[in-house]
């Protein structure tokens, strides 16, 4: 179809624009898109009163987030790990105040027994570790760290049975087998230094003398 | 299409915008926003309207700069961001824009003769333009003077392409009705 006024208008396009904007408008439009940008980049304002603010977009809040998540989640299990450490110790700590309560006699039982425990031991450490034989050292060694085992079980024990006096004499007993134990040790030195003092040997001996 | 020729110069301006560049910017707006506010003002017809579409239109463009791909030329992309928005506006305003069309069109006299035309002024088309009513204006403007085919008025108004044609029709009856008016002239 044939539009003559289309064709007139085309003709004539240019004369139809006669409105012109306010020349403040740019002036509002500049104000926007310069304001624009920060807007677009979401900022995220903390303050704590007046002392403290603090301010960053969204990329570096997330970065900063993250960084916060990784570190409290590795304090917290750095923390229990801590804790279940300390707890250990604590329950050994608590060990001795519970055990005065059950049994305060236990203490000076303990005290007597390690005071004389170490004097034989050091009666045994004078003689020559030579002369004395290898494997017997050993055996007495394992018979001390085996009592010793079941000394800390008893003592485990004393806390938890309500029959306190039983396991106190079992302890006691155990105490008084390891002084024993040494005792005897003292005794075969005793004689050992005895024998070979004397010129006559007995069999056994003179292959120790020997080594 | 008038700002078509402008394009090979305005590659070098629009990328400057891309960068943030405010005298880009301001030279992009000297140069379209007379013919921009010009369109705003044909569909809306209100001034304070199409400088508000004009300025949310010239915000949008410059923050979607990264957008424009060059396949058409900086201003009918613009003009497509200024139609838009500048409909939208009165649509907002308004929500009878096609509806109303059909009862107007009952009103159009058919006997409207159409050789006059050697009285046609530009002034005295503006002027009955603006007294369209809204759905008969967008259309009008968009296909005589926006250089639109009605394919893509109806992809703009979101109707077929014979609708638009039809409303143009009518339109145009409608504004011949005006223009021969025997107190339009004065």
């Amino acid at each position: 179809m044939n539009d003559r006024l289309k064709d007139f208008v085309s003709e004539h396009r240019d004369d139809f624009d006669v409105y012109e904007p306010r020349t403040e408008l740019w002036q509002e439009i500049c104000q926007e898109i310069s304001a624009k940008p920060k807007e677009t980049t979401k900022v995220i304002k903390f303050s704590f009163g007046d002392s403290f603010s603090f301010s960053g977009d969204m990329l570096f809040m997330r970065v900063a987030a993250a960084i916060i998540l990784l570190l409290g989640c590795g304090l917290t299990l750095w923390v229990t790990k801590q804790n279940t450490a300390e707890g250990n110790y604590t329950i050994a700590a608590a060990n001795q105040p519970a055990i005065n309560n059950i049994a305060p006699e236990l203490v000076e039982v303990e005290a007597y027994y390690t005071s004389q425990l170490k004097d034989k031991r050091e009666e045994l450490s004078a003689y020559d570790m030579k002369v004395l034989g290898l494997d017997e050292k050993k055996d007495i060694d394992r018979e001390i760290a085996r009592l010793d085992s079941s000394y800390l079980q008893l003592k485990q024990q004393l806390l938890t049975t309500p029959n306190t006096e039983k396991v106190m004499n079992a302890m006691i007993q155990n105490l008084q087998i390891r002084i024993e134990v040494l005792n005897r040790q003292l005794e075969v030195l005793q004689k050992i230094e005895k024998l070979q003092k004397q010129p006559t040997t007995e069999e056994p001996l003179s292959d120790e003398t020997n080594v | 299409m008038e700002t078509s020729t402008y394009q090979d110069v305005n590659q070098h301006v629009v990328e400057r915008c891309k960068g943030g560049d405010n005298r880009a910017q301001y030279e992009l707006y000297k140069l379209y926003s007379k013919a921009m506010f010009n369109v705003s003002m044909r569909i809306t017809n209100d001034y304070a309207e199409a400088e508000d579409v004009l300025q949310e239109a010239f915000i949008s463009a410059f923050k979607n700069l990264h957008a424009y791909k060059s396949e058409a030329s900086f201003g009918s992309w613009l003009k497509k961001i200024v139609v838009n928005a500048a409909i939208n506006a009165i649509r907002k305003r308004r929500s009878e824009l096609v509806p109303m069309d059909e009862q107007v069109a009952a009103e159009v006299a058919d006997d409207i003769t159409e050789d006059n035309d050697t009285e046609w002024q530009v002034e005295n088309i503006r002027r009955a333009i603006q007294k369209l009513p809204d759905g008969y204006r967008v259309v009008l403007s968009l296909y005589l003077l926006e250089g639109y085919d009605h394919a893509e008025i109806g992809e703009i108004l979101g109707v077929s392409e014979s609708t638009s044609k039809s409303q143009y029709s009518r339109a145009r009856k409608k504004l011949l009705e005006i223009m021969s008016t025997p107190h339009f002239a004065a």
